[in-house]
């Protein structure tokens, strides 16, 4: 209910989160949960970003990393890495990140579509760049960062051959 | 929309009712065949057909209450003894249900017209109408009783209320006769009460007098004027129940009258409420059941079982919870043992103890008892199978004794539901290749009629399914060279070939052993599609045949898919799960054993080369192979193939729900899912079957 007064407002509610120190958003709707780094099982066979599977209170979650998702520099696990738990289309993937801040609320009017290329990141993955006051915001697209992974593995089988 | 949603409510339901009935129908149609003059087999027959009459008549399906209404006619007559059981009959019967069945599959796909039920409709007239013209003794005799009828008719037709009338349907599916007994005393009788009561005792030793008109009381208290009737539910027949009454003096006259009710006005509501009051009545007829208990085949055929029908997803969701709460168990477990490690005996250790090991105890019966909700006997795949075998032997001109034990064991409903196909492949293996034509065994000094046995039972955690002819058994020596002819092995393999393995080449693809295609087997796309099927349930087929003797095929299968008895391995610094049911056995090796042959390491186990392979290559690990010098390697098998698989530790054998990984891994070739340890971590299972076809490919 409280979204739809935001969007009626003209706001979007996002979560914030780091990611090679660059601030991103996801709408908070897809967002289940953020909890802390566990262990995570490897799965072989799978494309690279795809870190394994961990177990979320008895069921199996993939994980993935966003950092190899976008072809950023190899992360390093610290205290503030977190995995941020989204459902989008009904797949639930967690999503290794640096850091996740706050909930922010940003005018839809002070969101531009991507430029083409922003810090390394494709613009398919993007939906937009918010500004807020000094800051800004990088939307994350999250159908294409979850869908597009067929397209990606068969770069990658093709890629190995 | 709601209306539409209940009918396809009621549609199910009625589906499901009509299965059943079908099944019945099936399966007494057969016994039938066998014994034919029970009348106890008839009348289920009858009864099935009149529900299913029933049923599709208030669902609006005219045609399939038409050809049941016709079948129930020419059941009437042949339970009448109007008309003898024949092969003719029996064909004509198992030909109306194959109507019936094609009826219900065009309800299933909701095309109503499909089938024609005009030439079996004419075929089953032709029947009732040939019979009513042919001067019978049988008939004459009931005509002249009709004609008696026929000045009695108004006057002693009788209303029977609800109960007396569940009584007489109950008697009449156990087999027994009502009769209607009018009795007329002579005019100048004395003692009319006395006499009533000689004739009711003397009755009371046939069986079970249900009714009397006028009341007992009005007999006893003589309010009755020169006629009496009496209802009795017996086994006797007409002519001593008369004798008997006769014997009695100062009887004018007896008629003795079979009691039928009106089928035509019976709905549904009554045949449930037989169903109810069967409890009643038992305790009624208590004395006389216990009679009925000694004489076979006609107890068993009714039993109660007190259903609830349950969604499937459902009890899904319930396997699911458990799931999870086994897992839980094994956790709380574990934390238990590390308390214990930490602070030793502290009393509060254990009040927890004692409640970890009660939980375990409880979720180890609930995971129980659903497992076994969810497990269904394997009689509702074997039962499609005597017709089946019946129709495809009479089809191949070939005698078969077809056997089936074991009907009751159970078996998880997923794997039910994939048992069949495969095995109806085997029996018509059985039929068409295996049992030769009656001729041919007799010249081979065999009987004349072919027997194949079909058995189920469980073995441990395992169900066993065999099936076994005692036709002509398979040559593996023909197996070779019919493989080589389509080049299906090399020239060199077959010179090396073992026997056993020979055996095998049966489940290649491709291969046929039958000289001509026949209707029955098809084209040899048969066992290679049994043994997919089989694996594909984590199952295991083995094939043994002696030439001139016969054939025998045992399929081995799990008792359910959701859990899984596993060993847990370590490799490198992740913990792998093989499914019990594919390892053959461990053994320990030393490096220096290792021999190679074409670069493949292998090892000599008890004689037997067994090719080694490790895990880093078949799931491509980033996991530098360390020297071992000694190390336990898993042998696996499917259907006599094995392989070694190296491992680095083991850690023991344990229970694990399986869990898929998920739309967004998607399948994983090697890996049948993951599952939750009792620290929390997840360990993948290997998908032993993947497995090997990974190593036949690399070959």
């Amino acid at each position: 209910m409280k979204e739809n007064q935001n969007s009626i407002q003209g706001e979007e509610q996002l979560v914030i989160l780091e990611l090679s120190r660059e601030i991103y958003g996801v709408e908070i709707s897809t967002v289940r949960e953020i909890i802390r780094m566990q262990p995570i099982t490897h799965v072989p066979k799978t494309p690279n970003f795809v870190e394994g599977v961990i177990n979320l209170r008895g069921k199996i979650i993939p994980v993935i990393d966003l950092h190899k998702r976008f072809d950023l520099p190899v992360r390093e696990d610290t205290q503030d890495s977190r995995i941020m738990v989204v459902e989008v289309d009904d797949i639930t993937v967690g999503m290794v990140v640096d850091a996740v801040h706050e909930v922010l609320r940003i005018p839809r009017a002070s969101i531009d579509p991507p430029p083409p290329m922003i810090s390394g990141v494709d613009s398919t993955y993007l939906r937009g760049v918010g500004k807020l006051e000094d800051r800004l915001i990088i939307l994350l697209n999250l159908n294409q960062v979850l869908h597009e992974k067929e397209k990606r593995v068969i770069e990658q089988m093709a890629a190995a051959e | 929309m709601t209306s539409n949603y209940d009918m396809s409510q009621y549609l199910s339901i009625f589906l499901d009712e009509v299965d059943e009935q079908i099944q019945i129908m099936d399966e007494n149609i057969l016994s039938l065949e066998k014994n034919r003059k029970d009348k106890s087999v008839l009348n289920s027959i009858f009864r099935a057909a009149h529900t299913i009459k029933g049923s599709s008549a208030s669902m609006g399906y005219e045609k399939m209450a038409e050809v049941t209404h016709n079948l129930e006619n020419v059941l009437d007559l042949l339970r009448q003894d109007k008309l003898t059981v024949s092969t003719e009959i029996i064909d004509l019967l198992l030909e109306c249900l194959d109507i019936i069945k094609a009826l219900k599959n065009d309800i299933i796909n909701e095309r109503d017209t499909d089938t024609d039920i005009s030439v079996i409709a004419k075929m089953l007239k032709t029947v009732i109408e040939v019979q009513e013209d042919l001067p019978q003794t049988d008939v004459l005799q009931e005509r002249s009783y009709s004609r008696e009828k026929g000045y009695l008719e108004d006057k002693y037709t009788v209303e029977f209320n609800d109960i007396e009338e569940n009584v007489i349907r109950t008697a009449e599916i156990k087999g027994y006769k009502v009769w209607q007994i009018i009795v007329s005393l002579v005019s100048d009788c004395l003692m009319k009460a006395a006499r009533a009561y000689i004739v009711y005792n003397n009755l009371k030793d046939l069986g079970e007098i249900i009714k009397t008109i006028p009341s007992t009381e009005d007999l006893e208290g003589e309010k009755f004027d020169l006629e009496f009737q009496m209802f009795i539910v017996t086994k006797e027949d007409r002519d001593r129940i008369e004798n008997i009454v006769k014997s009695i003096s100062e009887i004018d006259k007896v008629v003795v009258r079979s009691v039928e009710l009106n089928y035509e006005i019976e709905n549904q509501e009554k045949s449930l409420e037989l169903s109810i009051n069967e409890a009643a009545f038992t305790k009624e007829l208590g004395p006389l059941l216990k009679e009925d208990k000694s004489t076979p085949g006609q107890s068993e055929s009714i039993k109660i079982n007190q259903t609830v029908r349950v969604d499937v997803q459902r009890l899904e969701n319930l396997m699911n919870l458990v799931g999870e709460l086994v897992i839980d168990r094994i956790r709380l477990a574990d934390i238990e043992a590390s308390l214990g490690a930490k602070y030793g005996s502290e009393e509060l250790l254990g009040g927890l103890e004692e409640i970890s090991l009660h939980i375990s105890r409880i979720t180890g019966d609930l995971q129980e008892e659903i497992m076994k909700a969810r497990m269904f006997p394997i009689e509702q795949v074997f039962n499609r199978f005597p017709r089946m075998v019946r129709d495809l032997a009479s089809k191949a001109g070939k005698q078969i004794d077809f056997i089936i034990e074991g009907r009751e064991t159970e078996l998880d409903r997923t794997i039910i539901e994939e048992i069949g196909d495969p095995l109806i492949h085997l029996l018509r293996n059985a039929v068409d290749h295996g049992i030769e034509p009656p001729d041919e065994r007799v010249m081979h000094g065999k009987p004349a009629k072919g027997t194949i046995k079909l058995r189920a039972y469980q073995q441990e955690n395992q169900i066993v399914i065999t099936i076994e002819d005692d036709g002509k058994g398979i040559d593996p020596n023909t197996l070779i060279l019919k493989a080589l002819e389509k080049g299906l092995i090399s020239e060199e393999k077959s010179s090396r070939i073992s026997q056993k393995e020979a055996l095998n080449l049966i489940f290649i693809s491709g291969f046929s052993t039958a000289e001509k295609v026949s209707t029955v087997s098809g084209r040899g796309v048969g066992m290679d599609i049994v043994k997919n099927h089989i694996e594909r349930i984590n199952g295991m087929v083995k094939i043994h045949s002696v030439p001139g003797k016969g054939t025998k095929f045992t399929i081995k299968l799990p008792l359910t898919l959701a859990i899984n008895r596993s060993l847990l391995v370590k490799y490198g610094n992740e913990v792998f799960a093989f499914p019990l049911a594919n390892i053959v056995e461990i053994v320990n090796i030393v490096s220096t054993e290792i021999k190679y042959v074409a670069k493949q390491e292998v090892v000599l186990v008890r004689g037997e080369i067994l090719p080694l392979y490790y895990l880093e290559d078949l799931l491509e690990l980033k996991y530098a192979k360390p020297k071992r010098d000694k190390f336990p390697v898993v042998v696996v098998g499917l259907s006599e193939r094995q392989v070694g698989i190296v491992v680095d530790e083991l850690i023991g054998e344990q229970e694990i729900v399986i869990k898929s990984l998920g739309d967004y891994i998607g399948k994983i070739n090697g890996l049948a899912g993951a599952t939750i340890m009792g620290n929390g971590t997840v360990a993948l299972i290997l998908d032993v079957r993947g497995i090997m076809e990974q190593v036949r490919m690399d070959d």
